[in-house]
């Protein structure tokens, strides 16, 4: 079950606001702290487009999503018409699901957090969890490498001892101008390589310029691929917290 | 005079001595049958309990589903194929499924369940499903309602009537909810199924997810284990990739090896068993042949030939241990007639050990013919054995010493 899992970390950096790129000698952590800054603002609105790629089919699915911090996300899925209106809640570790076709909000109970979440490669985990690489990891410089012509900071993060994490070590590739973040590796508990994350399609898109388009290959399953591109991203909108309740799960369209 | 009649009076010329080895080898006989039948019992008990309650004796699938269960893997039976596979000699039901993992919701309350959909009538005839049911009423076809174990009901605090949600992932991660009222609830004999299965209709199944006309098995049933090779052979021939047979000793190897270990274990206790009774028939025949050492070489003095009194020895063990065979049967076949019709029930804590293993808490007898004739065989080898003794005792007996005695 594992295996299967590919973080939406950067679906939430994305909602970050973007911090001055300041003095020459950063550290590790500072680096991988203003990557996350960047793509992360106080709050977020964005329009996106996730495509499922499996060896014999194919699948959509088109959402908006808003976010606040960490603590609050919504999304609400727009197409495909099946799906239409269903929405996702996430506060603190805690997440539901609004299903409108049979009226009811479902609690997502810790025994479905590994599942898949709308069929692809990530997990509902991966919706709720993603904000620890900060506080869960310890940060180490090993390197300079050019990704997509953009010369790379590579840094190691190794989950702290104490940490409720399921990787082994990430790596993770930010361009040492503009803090932008290209590439992670995902390694499970023995140093396999479970999944790998590739960041393109570098855009201005209002406040900053950030990839908007995101690519997800788990190693061990051939022809299994998940992308993600944001259509629309605004960042640092005004949101009640509110906004994240069980009630306008109903509302939200 | 015949020497089967001369064994036969010499065996009762010390009727005590005669009757305990008989009674030796009527105990081991006994023991051995009655252990061997409740071994049985309690393995084809074990294999009805997965074969008849949920995978059938085979199954035909899509050739991924077993190693990645997914409602992905899942394929469209075609009615000619369907009605090929019912034609088999030997196959006496088919029941279609789509099987998939789904959450289960009440009001408040969410937990896991295996959801299955099912052909009403199909399935009964496969599981005996029906017969299950402790309140509300059995599906009928395009049914609405659902079926649900007693355990998961009471967990999520639903009754029949209530309304349940069942919220999972489609056929090609399509979003698969529906909301469906509980027509009956039910509670088998093995507690995991009752903690975790729901049964709906198979067009309802389909429509939840999304997967019209597919599903992940065709349970193949024929009349028993024995039926299986030759239906399997038949089926093997009709079902070609992207379709696969697999029959239960290959869904089910745990509990193939549970029984291999514990066969091998009865193994060992009978063969210690019997290894005691031989013993023990050694030992009287010693003494017997000690004993009439003296009248021996009076016989073989007189003229009689020692292949003649071999002969007669080896008869006289035989019918000693045919007494004890003979009535041993006849006991064993009573014991084990009465607990096959009466199996022991256990209770209480036991019982729990039982059920926590997945297994019916009931010790089952069988009457299969091996249960009996093994022994048959095995007290046969051993007389063979044991007569061994008197015959090159007598065949080496230098009869002058022996008449001085």
């Amino acid at each position: 079950m594992m295996k299967r899992k590919i973080s939406i970390l950067p679906l939430f950096l994305m909602f970050l606001p973007a911090l001055e790129a300041g003095g020459q000698e950063l550290t590790a952590s500072q680096i991988v702290q203003k990557a996350y800054d960047l793509m992360r603002g106080k709050s977020s609105y964005a329009e996106v487009t996730m495509h499922i790629i499996r060896p014999k089919w194919e699948r959509t699915i088109s959402f908006k999503a808003w976010a606040k911090g960490t603590r609050y996300s919504l999304i609400y899925i727009t197409a495909p018409p099946r799906e239409r209106g269903q929405v996702f809640l996430k506060r603190d570790k805690e997440m539901w699901n609004w299903v409108p076709s049979i009226g009811r909000t479902i609690k997502i109970p810790p025994s479905m957090m590994m599942q898949s979440w709308m069929g692809s490669d990530m997990t509902n985990d991966d919706l709720v969890k993603e904000s620890s690489v900060i506080e869960d990891y310890n940060h180490k410089l090993i390197g300079s490498e050019t990704v997509a012509g953009y010369d790379c900071y590579k840094i190691e993060l190794i989950p702290k001892e104490d940490a409720a994490v399921v990787w082994g070590k990430i790596y993770t590739w930010i361009s040492k101008k503009g803090f932008l973040t290209l590439k992670n590796e995902y390694y499970d508990e023995d140093g396999y390589l479970v999944n790998t994350e590739t960041l393109s399609k570098i855009r201005n898109v209002g406040d900053r310029t950030i990839p908007t388009f995101f690519e997800m290959v788990p190693a061990d399953k051939p022809g299994h691929k998940t992308t993600m591109e944001f259509n629309l991203i605004r960042f640092d909108i005004p949101i009640d917290d509110n906004f994240f309740s069980l009630q306008n799960m109903r509302k939200v369209h | 005079m015949k020497s089967p009649v001369i064994a036969w009076r010499n065996i009762w010329r010390n009727k005590r001595r005669t009757l305990i080895t008989a009674a030796s080898v009527f105990f081991g006989v006994i023991f051995a049958a009655v252990m061997s039948s409740m071994q049985e019992g309690s393995y084809s008990k074990m294999i009805d309990n997965v074969v008849k309650f949920y995978s059938g004796y085979l199954q035909v699938q899509q050739e991924d589903y077993w190693e990645n269960k997914t409602i992905n893997n899942t394929f469209v039976l075609s009615d000619s194929l369907s009605g090929a596979i019912a034609r088999i000699p030997g196959v006496t039901a088919t029941a279609p499924r789509l099987e998939s993992f789904a959450l289960a919701s009440s009001d408040e309350l969410t937990k896991g369940a295996v959801v299955i959909g099912i052909d009403p009538e199909a399935e009964h005839r496969v599981t005996n499903l029906e017969r299950w049911i402790i309140r509300g009423r059995y599906l009928h076809p395009g049914d609405s309602g659902i079926l649900m174990g007693d355990e998961l009901a009471s967990y999520l605090h639903v009754d029949v009537g209530d309304t349940l949600v069942l919220l999972g992932m489609g056929y090609h991660g399509v979003s698969a909810a529906g909301k469906y009222p509980v027509a009956g609830i039910f509670r088998y004999p093995m507690p995991q199924f009752n903690r975790q299965f729901i049964y709906l209709d198979l067009k309802q199944a389909q429509e939840l997810y999304w997967a019209p006309h597919r599903i992940t098995s065709l349970v193949v049933m024929v009349r028993d284990h024995y039926q299986m090779p030759a239906a399997r052979q038949a089926l093997d021939t009709l079902i070609h990739p992207p379709l696969r047979v697999m029959s239960w000793d290959e869904m089910q190897p745990e509990l193939v090896q549970l029984i291999a270990s514990d066969r091998l274990g009865g193994k060992i206790f009978k063969a210690i068993l019997y290894v005691i009774i031989a013993f023990g028939i050694l030992g009287t025949v010693i003494m017997m042949f000690a004993e009439r050492r003296r009248e021996l070489a009076v016989m073989i003095a007189i003229g009689t030939q020692k292949r003649l009194l071999a002969w007669i020895l080896f008869l006289e063990i035989v019918f000693i241990a045919l007494l004890g065979v003979i009535t041993g049967l006849a006991g064993s076949v009573a014991v084990n007639t009465w607990f096959y019709h009466h199996p022991i029930r256990v209770a209480g804590e036991a019982a729990k050990a039982f059920t926590d293993m997945g297994i019916e808490p009931v010790y089952a007898f069988s009457l299969m013919p091996s249960v009996f004739y093994n022994q048959v065989i095995t007290v046969f080898i051993l007389v063979m054995l044991v007569s061994l003794y008197p015959m090159i005792k007598t065949a080496c007996l230098k009869v002058p010493q022996a008449l001085r005695g």
